[in-house]
């Protein structure tokens, strides 16, 4: 070599011998490996103290963020008429996220910091409710203050009221509803459908359509083996995978968001599907039809949920009393075409109608799924309340089904 | 000298091991101790040495986890019939549109993969332009489906990691000295053998660079099997997703995801092996 | 060197008759062909979102999924998308910062590799790989675990973290292409002509090494700005381009997204344009060839 060195160049005129390098490399790594072990040993039972006391709310931020599932809020192009009215009307700066597009998988990213006593970076968001419920026992939701939201005492449906899941709306306030049913392309199956063994029928091998989401999808069996799904036992579950497993071979695919798109292109002839996505393919393509199956259908609702440790809870009280005033709702309605849980709604629909709006508000205060009748409802059935041990169990069976 | 050669060659390697160490090593030497764990997110986890997990893990998920070796192999063998011609095109014929060409194969990779692979679904789809047209003119019959299928995976994977395959094949091809063809050609030998025996050979680096680059990623990819696959195409990746997120088995997700690293390294030896080595591992 | 008189000096009678022309011109035809094909096959879906970005929805929702007519609205108003564009923004940066270092850190890493002899140079080599092989979801949520251990906040700079770290094995294991057998002796040579090695190595060795640099650094961008899962765990509410993108694509691809993904693509376009004529400017005086005595070292420009 020449006559300086690269390390010479460096600044590296002390010699460290590199059995000495190795040595400091050695110990430095065996304290970072039992750092990282113990970071790592006996995780802790995840449960959080703080979800179960009223925590007292600060002053208002003049800030909101808040996480959303995607089309389950009214557009303008760009921007959302909601987002902006609230923010005008309250000085409030919001930034609304479209990010959530499966209950797990947004569960996944925030329940690290959660857990861990941070906050999880949003201030409101939107889950169904059976997760609103898991999320409980974990103590991860704020209390609400319902003093500060006098909308949502005077506006919302008895039927939303105490739910399920979360008994007296301690920790969540629903933002939308609907109902898991079946939806199907007529011309393609040639025929109307009236049950949930049409999706068993072979007539449309290859062409079904099942929904990845295990609550859904067991209830479905549940209810094809005649049992109720809100008082299943492990037994009557296990039938439930034996129906699945038998008609395996007629299902194209386990879906999530994206049996929408293949019903529309006619992919899929026949699917389980949620009633507001119908709605909306039904102005495209007439020929899609949506039916609750008469072995009865599923209904959920989404809600509106703090997080613990929420950095702008006042603000996001302001929010979720702005979305109950009945204009805002029906200007949501309108758009998303969920069931409103706020009441009004319907009415309001029909008063924009006399006024001129748009063809298809006809079609949405008069739809039964938008606004189900009692009749309807006794059609449907909420998910059935899982601890953990039956949520795994459920859970291994079904991973059975959807994973071979 | 050697002794400061070497000490070049540590201080060149530590400021990247360093990060790694840092934000690889650690994250994984937890997920290490998560595997050996047992118990549930609410009843909490303890750490109780529960190798057992290990060989679970493997008999539960041995098809799922043959399908995914299968399929990475799969992949990388087309990506390789696939790229070679068109990474040798471009470095021995490219000429002054060398970059040009290379930067073309790249391109479409700049756009999101979730809307590549959205895309092609909308290619792929039963009445689509591809299966409509052919579905038209009689060429298929009208149940006949691509989504869902396992070809459609594949189709997805190939087209998603063949620029991993093209790059290290033109970076290796272009550094071949046409000297030494033309010196073949002067030894009399046919183009076939000159190819075979010069360039192939030289460019042995960048086909194990490629092999690589296609194989490790593809094999735990989930993205394809989620979005164009169907209910037998299910791949490890997608199994662990299942495991983590759904089930919320954390040990498994763990124990799953160091079998698979295993099975990879272990396949990425045999071929370094195989392919005549320590030139190739430098 | 004598090597190289050998070569100038040989009389070209004895090069072997050059095969006849009309067979050369024949075999030329297929190569070129089918390259074409293949930039077709991967322009398709390119050409598919290009194409969508026209659609003209009727619907008061549209879904993207069959065409309806031609038209440029879309294109006035992407901008407006207020998420869509601050999302776009950190993508980009976070992929031009981490490319630089990643490629950065992984050249030097790989150079390490292939041109000194040191113990645990194998078990390195092996390591590398690790980091590619791991599965996102795990390596994500664990990467996440760490922050939140660490209690650091997540968003840009933890997102920018995690995509150093996964490019680094990419970057390595493409410059080891070129750096391969990599023959010390034109950096000897040129410091025996007087350079100090640091010379040597820019005016040398790096050029040599560049193509599979740059190669590298192109291949780390479109990792980083295409990432999904690892960045899903590690951005709190930052948003980037792919987190919006998955977002906003339930029923087939808005017309937006359509649109944003033509923009970069076509900003990409430009890129290559730029870098060619750069590249030209650089090399014009440089020779095209030298004949060198040493195989695999070659100079070709």
């Amino acid at each position: 070599m020449g006559e300086g060195s690269l390390d010479g160049m460096l600044g590296f005129d002390r010699r460290i011998s590199r059995r000495e390098l190795l040595r400091r490399a050695g110990r430095g790594s065996i304290y970072m490996g039992v750092m990282a072990f113990l970071a790592a040993c006996g995780v802790e039972a995840q449960r959080r103290e703080g979800g179960g006391q009223l925590q007292p709310l600060p002053p208002k931020a003049g800030e909101l963020v808040m996480a959303n599932w995607p089309l389950y809020i009214d557009k303008d192009g760009p921007v959302s008429p909601t987002v902006e009215s609230f923010e005008k009307e309250n000085d409030v700066e919001m930034q609304y996220d479209v990010v959530i597009n499966d209950n797990e998988e947004f569960f996944g990213t925030i329940r690290a910091p959660l857990s861990a006593g941070q906050a999880s970076g949003y201030d409101i968001i939107v889950v169904t409710d059976w997760l609103i419920d898991k999320m409980n026992r974990f103590g991860y939701l704020e209390r609400i203050h319902h003093e500060e939201l006098p909308n949502f005492e005077a506006n919302v449906s008895d039927k939303f009221r105490d739910p399920w899941f979360d008994p007296n709306n301690e920790h969540s306030i629903p933002w939308a509803a609907g109902i898991t049913g079946i939806g199907y392309d007529i011309s393609l199956t040639g025929r109307e459908l009236d049950s949930i063994f049409d999706l068993f029928d072979t007539e449309f091998a290859g062409r079904v359509g099942m929904f990845a989401e295990m609550r859904d999808t067991f209830n479905f069996a549940l209810l094809a083996n005649g049992a109720d799904p809100t008082q299943a036992t492990i037994e009557e579950v296990q039938a439930a995978q034996q129906l699945l497993l038998e008609h395996r071979g007629n299902f194209r695919g386990f879906y999530g968001n994206d049996y929408a798109d293949q019903l529309a292109t006619g992919s899929l002839a026949v699917s389980m599907a949620w009633s507001g996505d119908i709605f909306a393919l039904q102005l495209d393509n007439p020929n899609l039809r949506f039916f609750i199956p008469k072995e009865g259908a599923n209904r959920w609702s989404d809600n509106m949920a703090i997080p613990v440790g929420a950095e702008h809870p006042t603000d996001a009280h302001l929010f979720m009393n702005h979305v109950y005033d009945p204009r805002i709702a029906t200007n949501i309605t309108e758009w998303v075409w969920y069931e409103s849980p706020v009441q009004g709604v319907q009415e309001m629909i029909q008063e924009d109608i006399a006024e001129g709006g748009p063809r298809y508000l006809q079609l949405l205060a008069d739809s039964e799924l938008v606004f189900p009748t009692e009749e309807t409802n006794a059609q449907t059935h909420p998910y059935k309340r899982l601890e953990e041990e039956e949520e795994q169990a459920w859970n291994d069976l079904f991973q059975e089904v959807i994973q071979a | 000298m050697r002794r400061r050669r070497v000490r070049v060659a540590y201080w060149l390697l530590i400021p990247g091991l360093v990060w790694l160490i840092l934000f690889y090593v650690i994250p994984t030497v937890s997920m290490l101790s998560i595997s050996l764990q047992e118990g549930s997110p609410e009843r909490g986890f303890e750490f109780t040495w529960n190798l057992g997990i290990y060989p679970e893990v493997l008999a539960r998920n041995s098809v799922q986890l043959l399908r995914s070796g299968l399929y990475g192999l799969i992949v990388t063998i087309a990506t390789m019939l696939i790229a070679y011609p068109l990474a040798y095109t471009i470095a021995f014929r490219g000429g002054r549109w060398k970059n040009v060409l290379l930067f073309m194969v790249i391109l479409p990779f700049f756009v999101s993969f979730i809307i590549r692979t959205l895309e092609w679904k909308f290619l792929l789809g039963d009445e689509g332009i591809v299966l409509g047209t052919l579905k038209d003119w009689g060429v298929l019959g009208p149940g006949y489906y691509l989504l869902g299928r396992p070809i459609a995976v594949l189709g997805g994977l190939i087209y998603n990691f063949l620029p991993f395959m093209a790059l290290p094949l033109y970076v290796a091809l272009e550094k071949i000295d046409r000297s030494l063809l033309d010196a073949a050609n002067d030894l009399y030998s046919s183009r076939a053998s000159a190819f075979w025996r010069v360039t192939f050979r030289l460019s042995l680096p960048g086909v194990f660079a490629g092999s690589l680059l296609t194989f490790i990623p593809a094999v735990g990819d989930f993205i394809n099997a989620e979005f164009l696959g169907g209910p037998d195409t299910t791949m490890i990746g997608n199994v662990i997703q299942l495991e983590y997120l759904t089930n919320n088995d954390y040990p498994e997700a763990a124990a799953l995801s160091f079998v698979l690293m295993a099975g990879i390294l272990l396949a990425v030896t045999l071929y370094a092996r195989i392919l005549g080595t320590e030139e190739l591992t430098g | 060197m004598s090597a190289d008189v050998a070569v100038a000096e040989r009389p070209i009678e004895a090069r072997a008759a050059p095969p006849p022309k009309v067979a050369r011109r024949r075999r030329g035809w297929f190569l070129p062909v089918y390259t074409g094909v293949v930039v077709a096959y991967l322009f398709l879906p390119i050409g598919v979102m290009i194409l969508f970005g026209f659609n003209d929805l009727q619907g008061p929702r549209g879904f993207n999924v069959t065409w309806e007519g031609f038209t440029l609205r879309h294109y006035s108003n992407v901008f407006d998308f207020p998420d869509l564009t601050s999302a776009l923004k950190n993508s980009l940066l976070i992929a031009a910062a981490s490319t630089i270092v990643a490629t950065a850190l992984g050249t030097m890493i790989a150079l390490a590799l292939t041109r000194h002899r040191f113990r645990g140079r194998g078990g390195t080599n092996m390591f590398i790989f690790l980091p590619m092989a791991t599965p996102e979801v795990v390596l994500g949520a664990s990467l996440l675990s760490l922050f939140v251990s660490m209690s650091v906040a997540r968003g840009f700079v933890t997102i920018l973290i995690a995509h150093i770290m996964f490019n680094i094995s990419y970057v390595v294991v493409t410059v080891k292409a070129r750096t391969q057998g990599f023959n010390a002796e034109w950096e000897e040579a040129a410091k025996d002509l007087g350079a100090t090695p640091w010379t040597a190595f820019w005016t040398v060795t790096f050029p040599l090494i560049s193509p599979g640099i740059l190669a590298a650094a192109v291949l780390a961008f479109a990792l980083s700005v295409d990432d999904y899962v690892i960045t899903l765990f590690n951005a709190g509410s930052t948003l980037t381009f792919p987190l919006w993108v998955a977002g906003a694509s339930r029923f087939g691809v808005p017309p937006e997204v359509n649109v944003m993904g033509t923009i970069l693509f076509f900003a990409g376009v430009i890129l290559a344009v730029a870098s060619v004529l750069f590249q030209r400017g650089r090399y014009r005086d440089a020779p095209q060839e030298i004949g060198p005595p040493v195989a695999g070292t070659g100079f070709a420009g």
